[in-house]
């Protein structure tokens, strides 16, 4: 018996897709979403446990390679030096993101025009803002309003803020004496009881799961409710290909079960939210004979312009007890005071510097991110110099797009269900590499003004690539870009990425916010044009 | 735990006095990390088994500061672990807690009732005196707001409902 073709198929359940989905059904669509990964119990995560930081470092790991669960693609990221982090379950990264939701600025949007290089978005930031405020909404966000790094609000955002911990004090205090900005981060973690969930009880285990359900992932802010509206959420469902017909629609997707089986689910649209690394493999996975390339890669830029936020750690050790091993991990505040660009520090663009708490006994002990150990007996100095005494100025360096930094498929390397996996090849600009060593020595100084006795710098952190985008970036003209500016693709109607794959320029902000706004004003698009959509017959 | 017994297990204290020996009123971490504190980081990591075992093996000798430094040399994935399983079982000790004074990752009552320090000394209204700082892509320029609010009095007094 014919299986109905769903009205929307949507690969992948993570951030983007819960919020497709949810919008969709909403509306009254037939929705099907196929996702890797399985439901986590929250029961699971181990941040109330004593081996709590044993286990973040391997099954609950920010990098599929190095976790290795039956969900997870390996990448080949060999020829790389930031390796991509992500998680394959209902709820996708959000799972493990810190939580902090700032979002990407006015200036983010017009690069080419501004600072002369890269491209501009064909959207803008105050076309994006109503959905922010939506997201921010469904999301459960909580913030201090009226932060003058960004354009004044019409809306505030439904919680007050998270606490900015004994650290982030000591620097706003700095902040002050230097006329230098900062501001309590805004965080999509409940600060009150919100939506159903308990406020952020300060554990600091959010990228391990957030026992509380404070922390927003979408298996708890988005999937129940799309659910109960009649979205069906396939687990266990690993997209192979995505098949279209001889009109170049698409029709559906392949995908395998755990044991093997292939399965067919047809749909009249298929959204891609598997974010900008599994999104590029399935669409050039789906090679055919009408689209030889890869689908949607007619301009030839599937899987180019990788971006990945390449980040440094710049800590500060101080006499007093800080008690920094708890607080939100999302981030404690946040400074825009070198964000935009200056040209007379020889780079263009900048980075947002965000503030975090600094982990736990067994990362105090251990080797630190700047390389730091001391063993013998100089190991008890070391560690009680470490713990809870530290302050990090994280640093996210815009990262500009380049068309020689690629997701392709590995010709040796597959998944556990024989797919060809992921492979990358990125390096970093020079313009990165002088933004951040600048953004460094602006870190120290405010470090030092706070009082630090010491500073220790992680110039490039390895295990940073939290951030994935650009791999089919939207754009006006097809010949240079895969989506419109409604996340359609050029080449194939009834296809959308609504991942960070879409991103033009990179920001330098964390992108979560800025990803699901854009993903939500897709779906009021395909809301509101869903008698004109052409389907595959 | 079979591996673990005898000469593995006694190399293995060896290492973890040279690493964490007992000083500054903490004890070292060959008194700390037994079978027990081994058998719960296994329990968590049972991956760390090959690379501990590999390791610990016989030939690379009873001077840990040899082994060490052989392993340095040859096997930084095994020394990691070797690392790993020490300071694991040593910080998840509840007698080194209670000497560190941490109690794990404790669950912390957010007080968003309460007006924050920073407000109160003043800290926001620094920043807000200095206007924005985002650029306006419509000028290029540092974006300038009519009637900012300078203060947070004056930006909540802007956004507090109309009192009847």
């Amino acid at each position: 018996m014919a299986v109905e073709p769903a009205d929307v198929l949507i690969i992948g359940a993570g951030a983007s897709g819960a919020v497709v989905a949810k919008r969709l059904a909403e509306a009254g669509f037939k929705v099907v979403c196929l996702e890797q990964g399985d439901w986590v119990n929250k029961n699971d995560y181990p941040g109330t446990r004593p081996d709590w930081e044993l286990r973040a470092r391997k099954e609950w790991a920010t990098s599929p390679n190095v976790r290795g669960l039956p969900a997870d693609y390996p990448v080949d990221d060999s020829d790389s030096p930031v390796a991509p982090l992500m998680y394959n379950a209902v709820g996708g990264s959000t799972i493990i993101f810190a939580g902090a939701w700032p979002r990407a600025l006015p200036s983010d949007f017009r690069v080419k025009s501004l600072d002369g290089i890269a491209d501009d978005w064909p959207i803008s930031y105050f076309d994006l803002l109503p959905y922010f405020y939506k997201t921010d909404r469904d999301f459960g966000v909580s913030a201090l309003p009226g932060n003058p790094g960004y354009p004044p609000d019409t809306e505030d955002a439904p919680m007050p803020p998270l606490p900015i911990g004994a650290a982030g004090l000591k620097v706003a205090r700095a902040h002050a004496k230097l006329g230098w900005h900062w501001w309590p981060e805004m965080n999509s973690i409940n600060s009150i009881p919100y939506d159903g969930r308990r406020p952020c009880v300060q554990r600091s285990t959010c990228q391990s799961g957030c026992n509380e359900g404070a922390k927003a992932s979408t298996d708890a802010t988005h999937w129940p409710k799309a659910i109960a509206l009649g979205a069906r959420l396939v687990t266990g469902a690993r997209v192979s290909r995505i098949l279209t017909n001889d009109a170049g629609l698409a029709t559906g997707a392949t995908w395998l079960d755990s044991d093997g089986n292939e399965h067919f689910e047809p749909a009249k649209v298929v959204v891609l939210a598997a974010n900008a690394i599994g999104t590029p493999r399935l669409l050039l996975l789906s090679a055919n004979s009408r689209f030889p390339d890869g689908l949607a890669n007619s301009s030839g830029l599937v899987g180019k312009r990788l971006m990945m936020h390449p980040f440094a750690n710049v800590a500060g050790l101080f006499e007093e007890p800080l008690m920094s091993w708890q607080g939100q991990f999302g981030d404690l505040i946040e400074s825009l005071e070198f964000y935009e660009t200056d040209e007379k520090r020889g780079f263009v663009r900048g980075a947002r510097w965000g503030m975090a708490p600094t982990g736990g006994p067994i990362n105090a002990a251990l080797p630190s991110r700047a390389g730091e150990q001391a063993w013998g007996p100089d190991h008890h100095v070391h560690f009680k110099t470490h713990f809870g005494h530290g302050a990090n100025w994280g640093l996210f360096g815009e990262d500009l797009p380049d068309e020689t930094n690629t997701v392709v498929l590995s010709k040796s390397l597959r998944d556990s269900s024989g797919i060809a996996a992921p492979e990358i090849h990125y390096h970093m600009s020079e313009n990165t590499r002088r933004m951040l060593d600048f953004h460094i020595e602006r870190a120290k100084e405010s470090l030092i003004e706070a009082g630090a006795f010491k500073i220790e710098v992680d110039r490039l952190m390895r295990y940073s690539g939290w951030h994935l985008l650009g791999t089919a970036r939207m754009g006006d003209d097809r010949e240079s870009s895969v989506v419109d500016k409604w996340n359609r693709a050029h080449d194939v109607p009834n296809l959308y990425v609504v991942d960070g794959s879409v991103f033009v320029t990179s920001s330098g902000v964390n992108p979560t916010s800025t990803i699901v706004a854009i993903a939500l004003r897709a779906a009021e698009h395909m809301v509101e044009t869903r008698f004109e959509q052409q389907v595959a017959s | 735990m079979r591996e673990f017994d005898g000469d593995r297990l006694m190399a293995l204290g060896a290492v973890a006095d040279q690493l964490i020996p007992a000083a500054h009123g903490m004890p070292s971490a060959g008194a700390v990390v037994d079978a027990q504190r081994l058998a719960f980081v296994l329990g968590a990591r049972p991956d760390l088994r090959g690379p501990l075992a590999a390791a610990l093996r016989p030939d690379l000798g009873d001077d840990p500061a040899a082994r060490l430094g052989a392993l340095a040399k040859d096997e930084p994935d095994n020394l990691a672990a070797l690392q790993l399983v020490i300071v694991g079982g040593y910080y998840t000790d509840k007698r080194v807690r209670e000497l560190i004074g941490y109690n794990g990752q404790e669950a912390i009552e957010v007080k968003s009732w309460l007006l924050p320090q920073y407000l109160e000394e003043g800290l926001i209204d620094k920043v807000l005196e200095r206007g924005p700082v985002w650029r306006d892509p419509s000028t290029g320029q540092r974006a300038v707001v009519a009637d900012a609010p300078r203060t947070y009095a004056e930006r909540f007094a802007a956004t507090a409902p109309d009192k009847e």
